[in-house]
């Protein structure tokens, strides 16, 4: 088991306990009372069928792990107008996804999100959008992430949308 | 004066030979021996025809090149190579990095790192540009084929591979510059000749260096590491049995004609039984019979009979002998036991 390292920084103002307090009550708001839901497709990278020179898959090549929904703060910025071919062939979709979910959930899910994993976003009761993580904000030690510096409960996930062609659901 | 010793007083200006096999030179007739084991090699564990050669196989080549021949270590250690071409799906990233990672997933230095340019330029290859128009079908290879009734043989053609040129950087990324020194070494050494070879499915393809590059983050407030890039050109080409051609050839046919000796109509036959006795005398050895019809005479059994001979007319003939009227039909015997009696019969067939 690795070392631990008690932790007395502010601790005159605040300590462990004060800590758990701040954030069941977070979990408490964002869980209870705004419930963004997601489904997280962790991509099974043992299982997967790659390619020996790429390290590709083809879209039905992928194997996932179970499917997780988890609760997270959501933020999707405006849709992007773009063209691929200089002007032509016209593209429009959904702007990038940003998560602040805290590391609790989902240590109590038993999950992680890393970097290349899938998220699902249901945006209304039929269209469900999909994202990819391009950051899986795994290093959280600013202090924007924790409470008055004393340890960081959260992390900031920044999604990039995917079309069908790469992934399309189970 | 005598000549300096560095001068040479016999200088053959004969040419040697070119190899071994050709004392007097390649004659232009026979495949030279190298040239046959290059063949092998193109065409080993397939058909008589290459296999493909396409751009996956290109890229692998170039990591085999990679992983082998510009193997580098520093303090006993390898400095490993992220063994995939690296491409946009993310989570292949750290599926094929994770057994040299960091607690944060991120890639513990030193390694190396092939990134291929997407484009795929025509080649330079000097070898292939330009000399057959028209994806034109030429000549492999002649297979003899053989399908249980004809031999012949089938033209396998092909057209002249297309000269590609992909440009691949070589990123080596550390924290030590004997780690870059190393590596430098390594890459120069290999391409002091300017070229050098990867292997792919029997193919020698020739590869240079382009250039090399420093892009090194030596600032004085960030992370500071070296990180260089050795451009390499890969002179390649592509082959692909989706455009082979095989065709048939000349073949020859067996016709195999089969008939009987006789003018025969009908092959209804008719057939009896002559048994030709012989006494317990041992001067009883021979047998006579004169014959009215046309007969085939043919052994059925014997009895104390250890060889016999058939004369017609005085000749002595082989089995089936054939008997015409008034032929005298003569068997001569050896017994087994002389001293005591034999005999022989034949079926007469009749010949109608």
């Amino acid at each position: 088991m690795a070392k631990k390292i008690p932790i007395t920084r502010i601790s005159k103002f605040f300590g462990s306990e004060d800590f758990s307090l701040e954030q069941d009550i977070g979990m408490e708001w964002l869980h209870g009372d705004m419930h963004f839901t997601m489904v997280l497709f962790r991509v099974d990278k043992k299982l997967s069928d790659v390619d020996d020179v790429y390290g590709e898959s083809g879209v039905e090549e992928i194997r996932y792990h179970p499917p997780v929904e988890f609760n997270a703060q959501v933020e999707i910025a405006d849709p992007q107008n773009k063209s691929y071919a200089g002007g032509l062939v016209n593209n429009m979709e959904p702007g990038n996804m940003t998560l602040n979910v805290y590391i609790k959930h989902l240590d109590e899910l038993g999950v992680d999100i890393s970097y290349g994993d899938y998220i699902g976003y249901p945006e209304t009761e039929t269209v469900m959008r999909y994202y990819v993580v391009a950051n899986d904000g795994r290093v959280t030690s600013d202090m924007k992430h924790s409470i008055g510096g004393y340890k960081a409960f959260y992390r900031t996930i920044l999604c990039s949308f995917v079309n069908e062609n790469e992934f399309k659901g189970i | 004066m005598a000549l300096p010793k560095k001068i040479k007083k016999n200088i053959n200006i004969t040419p040697g030979p070119v190899q071994g096999h050709y004392p007097y030179g390649y004659n232009g007739i026979v495949t030279p021996n190298r040239r046959e084991e290059l063949s092998d090699l193109i065409s080993e564990h397939g058909t008589m025809l290459p296999k493909s050669v396409l751009h996956a196989d290109l890229d692998r080549g170039m990591l085999d090149f990679v992983k082998d021949d510009l193997r580098t270590s520093v303090s006993g250690k390898r400095v490993p190579v992220i063994d995939r071409i690296l491409t946009l799906q993310r989570w292949g990233e750290f599926s094929k990095t994770w057994s040299f990672s960091d607690n944060d997933k991120n890639v513990s230095l030193p390694f190396v790192v092939v990134v291929r340019k997407p484009e795929v330029q025509p080649g330079t290859n000097p070898a292939l540009q330009y000399t057959i128009p028209d994806r034109k079908q030429f000549h492999y290879a002649k297979v003899p084929t053989w399908d249980g009734n004809r031999k012949g043989y089938d033209v396998y053609k092909i057209p002249q591979p297309v000269p590609v040129d992909i440009i691949y950087d070589i990123k080596i990324v550390c924290n030590r510059m004997r780690e870059l020194n190393q590596f430098n070494k390594v890459v120069l050494q290999k391409f002091v000749s300017r070229q050098a070879y990867t292997f792919v499915k029997g193919h020698y393809i020739p590869m240079i260096l382009s250039s090399v590059g420093d892009e090194s983050v030596i600032d004085t407030e960030e992370r500071r590491y070296y990180q260089q890039n050795y451009q390499l050109q890969l002179q390649g080409f592509l082959i692909d049995e989706e455009e082979f051609e095989v065709t048939p050839a000349v073949s020859r046919v067996v016709t195999l004609l089969g008939g009987e000796n006789r003018n025969s109509k009908v092959n209804d036959t008719v057939s009896t039984k002559t048994k030709f006795e012989f006494g317990s005398s041992p001067g009883s050895t021979n047998s006579s019979k004169t014959y009215v019809t046309n007969v085939d005479l043919s052994l059925i059994r014997s009895s104390n009979i250890q060889n016999y001979v058939i004369l017609i007319n005085g000749n002595q003939v082989d089995e089936p002998a054939m008997v015409s009227p008034d032929d005298v039909v003569t068997v001569w015997i050896t017994k087994v036991t002389p001293t005591d009696p034999a005999w022989i019969t034949f079926q007469e067939t009749i010949v109608r």
